[in-house]
């Protein structure tokens, strides 16, 4: 479950590149259109560092409200990428 | 749920022959309270060994310990979170953004890392936030104001200042001004400009600043570029990440205490991370520092392992 999770948070860090993978995950990717809350983190906070390997959904909430305030992220951005982080 | 996070990293640095090993330990405190509050803290612990006559002799050991900050955040809308206590200084993006050691690509920071941030951290009020114009940009703002502290660990200057920036999310481009105004001492001002531009067409980083203080003026930009268009981002090839970074400084006046370099100096860097599995990554990189003294070579070697535990068991 790590290294899914892994790989998961990898796939995060370099959206432009997976359209060209040929990782498990990645592929999956490629058949579903990011949602709104994936488009967030990747143009917020995949620009600094990758996703943490797993979060449950009340680590997830002190996260975003973390970043909320280091990013100066809006209360919309806040809510989809926690959506997106802990669905 | 309350949180503990942050980063164990492992530094050697071999700077002119001079050899430093440096463990660190950073953790982050985080305390979400209600919908709106938050309570959270980092700190740095870094034991630094270096040898007894700078290249040879046994290594000793000397322990720093740094409460980088310590801050209450509230947020009051969606564009505005007020913060109150202790806080990194909001100048630029190195600062605020990179200096954590999980997420900054090279071991040091840049010369010029330290204009404007009254030494790093500040005591006092922030107010900060950000909004979507609805046209295909987002502004971000931080404004702040410390207050002198001689308080032990708790360091700060009478200064006051904040950044603006301007996001285009279609294209990750971001640019920012900066400013700071001592209001102690000399009473200087500080200047800054950033940009940030991570194209989704490709897994390129690029950042970088500019800023000017009353001592000197310097830049570094930087620029990493992840191979994970060999393979996807998690085959053998795929987990490296080129790095290099160019920084320059001129001093334009000594000025005691300014936390920038003495002299005028350049210094270009070439590294490579390698990210592996469990957030554990590796770097090693080779930089030439040039200045009218003496150059000298910097080898940097290190391992990083960012970590997340709540601070105690819950319920999801």
């Amino acid at each position: 479950m790590l290294m899914s999770a892994c790989l998961f948070a990898a796939a995060q860090k370099q959206p432009g590149v997976l359209a060209n993978t040929v990782q498990p995950d990645d592929k999956a990717k490629q058949t579903s259109a990011p949602d709104d809350g994936e488009k967030r983190f990747e143009a917020n906070c995949g620009r600094c560092h990758n996703a943490p390997e797993s979060l449950s959904p009340r680590e997830a909430r002190a996260v975003v409200r973390h970043m909320r305030v280091r990013a100066r992220l809006t209360a919309e951005d806040e809510r989809l990428i926690l959506q997106y982080l802990a669905p | 749920m309350p949180i503990i996070s942050g980063g164990v990293g492992f530094f050697d640095n071999k700077e002119g022959g001079a050899n430093s090993i440096q463990p660190v330990v950073a953790p982050v405190v985080l305390i979400p309270l209600g919908d709106r509050w938050l309570i959270e803290s980092r700190s740095n612990f870094t034991e630094v060994y270096n040898r007894q006559d700078g290249t040879t002799g046994a290594y000793q050991g000397q322990f720093f310990g740094t409460l980088e900050y310590l801050q209450v955040d509230y947020n009051v809308n969606s564009a505005l979170t007020v913060t109150a206590g202790r806080f990194l200084t909001p100048f630029g993006i190195f600062n605020e953004r990179l200096t954590p050691i999980w997420i900054n690509r090279f071991q040091d920071g840049p010369y010029t890392g330290t204009i404007g941030t009254a030494g790093g951290y500040a005591d006092g009020l922030m107010a900060r936030g950000g909004w979507d114009s609805g046209n295909g940009y987002s502004i971000n703002y931080t404004a702040y104001a410390s207050t002198l502290s001689t308080v032990n660990k708790l360091e700060s200057e009478r200064s006051a200042g904040g950044r603006f920036g301007v996001f285009f999310p279609k294209t990750r481009l971001e640019i920012g001004t900066s400013y700071n105004q001592s209001l102690q001492g000399a009473r200087g001002n500080s200047e800054g400009l950033d940009v940030s531009w991570d194209p989704y067409s490709a897994p390129l980083d690029v950042k970088g600043e500019w800023a000017h203080a009353p001592g000197g003026q310097g830049y570094w930009i930087e620029a990493a570029y992840r191979l994970s268009q060999y393979r996807g981002s998690n085959s053998a090839i795929g987990r490296l990440e080129p790095l290099i970074r160019m920084e320059q400084f001129h001093r334009s006046q000594p000025i005691a205490g300014d936390f920038l370099p003495g002299v005028s100096e350049r210094r270009p860097d070439f590294g490579v991370n390698y990210y592996l599995p469990h957030e554990v990554r590796l770097h090693a990189s080779y930089g030439r520092q040039f200045n009218d003294q003496r150059d000298s070579n910097i080898w940097e070697f290190g391992v990083v392992y960012r970590f997340l535990f709540p601070l105690w068991p819950g319920r999801d």
